[in-house]
């Protein structure tokens, strides 16, 4: 159970990674950084003004997403259309960039979005208890897929991205300004960022080097459901998140991180695209 | 063919200056260029997989965890010589890799890239679980101590100079070759009868022996080992600054990359925090204004090679 509602979670930290995937077939190194730095983005109003940390989305969503447009303007927009590794190796450097920044500004120490939500539970029939926290993430996640699904079916912009995934060549005849598409989908996939960042600070502490162990949960969401694929990147978030708990369950608590990267491996091996994707 | 005899010659001026080093320059420099050797081992091992073979790596510290775990098992549980260790882990990097090549050749590209790097970080993980290795905690190399810093300096030299000598003769060889025609048009080399998988294959062992025995010697001038550093993403962070500053896809870029990335280290090392934050921000800026890498550029302008790999 409590598996899961933690896939509703990975869902989302999958989600970002997975959109830049479809739409540019590029693959964000930094998406995890991303995702910490919304955390402590949180943190910050959380001690300044002293807000729910959920209310500090209201904050943290246009930080993320000018931050996200911006990069994408102004940084990958420059190694355009030269293949995968020039992508890869900025994104890469860029989140040894961000990692280190936080650490400087917000030293070694692990930190938490306090709430209350994080001490209380939910009794089930008296079968099984539920953290509410868990609920809260696994509501989180559904609402953001939700979201981002409706806006790409449903709107101008979400209608213009999907087309320039589809056939970049024929968008532009179309009119379609790729780059300002690009910028507008690595804000989208920043806000994404946002959420996940928000929602892993409420329930577990985290490092300026987390990013790294979250980068690699959002790789096992994508790879397993499929990359660019929505429903894809929600079944991923499913299934590595309930064998994360069946594995530390049957061997240990220091295996859980394990069996999630043993499903992953199995998953690449065998299918490769991802159980949902396109080839 | 004077050019010919003037490359051999300042190859050969270089080689002296560097084997009578530790006769007569200060401990410290013998130990950054020590340091220097072992990451332009590396690092052409990972320029022979990525910038040749087209096989983006991002868990070559696989490698050098197994290299370095081989060796501190060896030599303090079993009392094997030292050397016959650094030896065994470059033999065990090699068991590994072919063990795991037969999925990892199924990724392809990215994709390729992720598993590596998920099978690393999975074994760093394991490691710390296993109590034979004592955990997180790590392992001293005690029998290291024995050894003098100017055995290790050669051992270092050897790898550094060797693995430059065999990444040049193998680009030269029928297998450089193949790989020329594999990265420049994969389909027609195919149909023309280049095993493909081969040809990507045997890269992989060579970089993957070669990268063990180069940990194990990195070992013993660090004495400790301790597996999330061993197996951490900050390798193949430090070996694709190395490549990128150098030149991706050229002999010399790794040893220009190593000697500019250890000095910068040195001198940054006052700078903690700092200094990864530059590392990450020359890289980016050398992707945008020199893609080629300091040695690609100079090739471009100058079109002289120190290693020149095409056949006249």
């Amino acid at each position: 159970m409590n598996g899961i509602l933690l896939g509703g979670l990975y869902a989302v930290i999958g989600i970002g990674l997975s959109m830049i995937f479809g739409i540019m077939k590029q693959v964000n190194l930094a998406h995890g950084e991303l995702m910490i730095l919304s955390s402590y983005f949180s943190l910050v109003f959380i001690q300044l003004i002293g807000l729910h940390p959920l209310l500090t989305l209201f904050f943290v969503f246009p930080a993320m997403f000018i931050l996200g447009y911006l990069l994408q303007g102004f940084v990958f927009n420059r190694v355009l259309g030269k293949g995968m590794e020039p992508y890869l190796m900025i994104s890469f450097g860029l989140s040894i960039i961000l990692q280190n920044a936080l650490l400087l500004v917000f030293t070694p120490d692990a930190r938490s979005l306090k709430t209350g939500l994080i001490i209380q539970t939910l009794d089930v029939y008296g079968l099984f208890h539920v953290p509410v926290i868990y609920l809260v993430d696994f509501a989180g996640g559904v609402l953001t897929i939700g979201f981002l699904h409706l806006f790409m079916k449903r709107t101008y912009l979400g209608r213009a991205i999907r087309a320039s995934a589809d056939d970049l060549s024929a968008s532009k005849l179309m009119g379609i300004n790729i780059k300002k598409i690009y910028a507008l989908a690595t804000g989208i996939a920043a806000l994404t960022a946002a959420m996940s960042g928000v929602l892993v600070g409420m329930t577990f502490t985290f490092y300026p080097h987390s990013g790294t162990q979250y980068l690699i949960i959002a790789f096992g969401v994508v790879i397993i459901g499929g990359m660019g694929s929505l429903p894809g990147t929600f079944l991923g978030g499913l299934i590595l998140g309930i064998s994360q708990l069946v594995g530390a369950q049957l061997i240990g608590p220091g295996f859980q991180l394990l069996s999630g990267y043993l499903i992953l491996l199995i998953v690449l091996t065998i299918r490769p695209q991802g159980l949902l994707g396109r080839k | 063919m004077t050019s010919n005899r003037i490359r051999l010659i300042i190859i050969v001026l270089c080689l002296i200056v560097l084997i009578t080093l530790p006769l007569w320059a200060s401990r410290y420099i013998v130990s950054v260029l020590l340091l220097i050797y072992l990451y332009m081992t590396v690092a052409s091992m990972w320029n022979l997989l990525a910038g040749y073979s087209g096989l983006i790596s991002l868990g070559q510290q696989m490698f050098i965890g197994i290299g370095g775990y081989t060796l501190a098992v060896l030599s303090i549980y079993y009392g094997v010589p030292i050397f016959l260790g650094v030896l065994s882990g470059g033999v065990i990097s090699v068991i590994l890799a072919v063990l795991i090549s037969r999925p990892v050749f199924r990724m392809k590209g990215v994709y390729f890239a992720i598993g590596t790097w998920i099978i690393a970080e999975a074994l760093g993980i394991s490691f710390s679980n296993w109590g034979y290795v004592r955990y997180g905690m790590g392992l001293f190399i005690q029998p290291a101590y024995k050894l003098s810093m100017s055995s290790i300096y050669y051992a270092a030299m050897i790898l550094g100079v060797g693995s430059i000598a065999l990444v040049y003769l193998l680009l030269r060889s029928n297998l450089g070759l193949a790989l020329m025609a594999i990265r420049d048009d994969d389909m027609a080399s195919e149909a023309m009868g280049v095993n493909i998988f081969r040809c990507k294959l045997t890269c992989f062992l060579i970089s993957a022996f070669v990268t063990g025995l180069a940990a194990g010697v990195l070992y013993l001038n660090t004495i400790f080992i301790q597996p999330f550093e061993a197996f951490g993403i900050g390798w193949t962070v430090k070996l694709l600054f190395i490549v990128i500053i150098g030149g991706l896809g050229t002999v010399e870029g790794p040893i220009l990359g190593a000697v500019i990335f250890v000095l910068l280290q040195q001198f940054l090392s006052e700078y903690v925090g700092f200094n990864l934050i530059i590392l990450g921000t020359i890289t980016i800026l050398t992707i945008f204004f020199a893609p080629k890498g300091v040695i690609g550029t100079f090739h471009e302008i100058f079109l002289v090679e120190l290693f020149p790999i095409r056949r006249q």
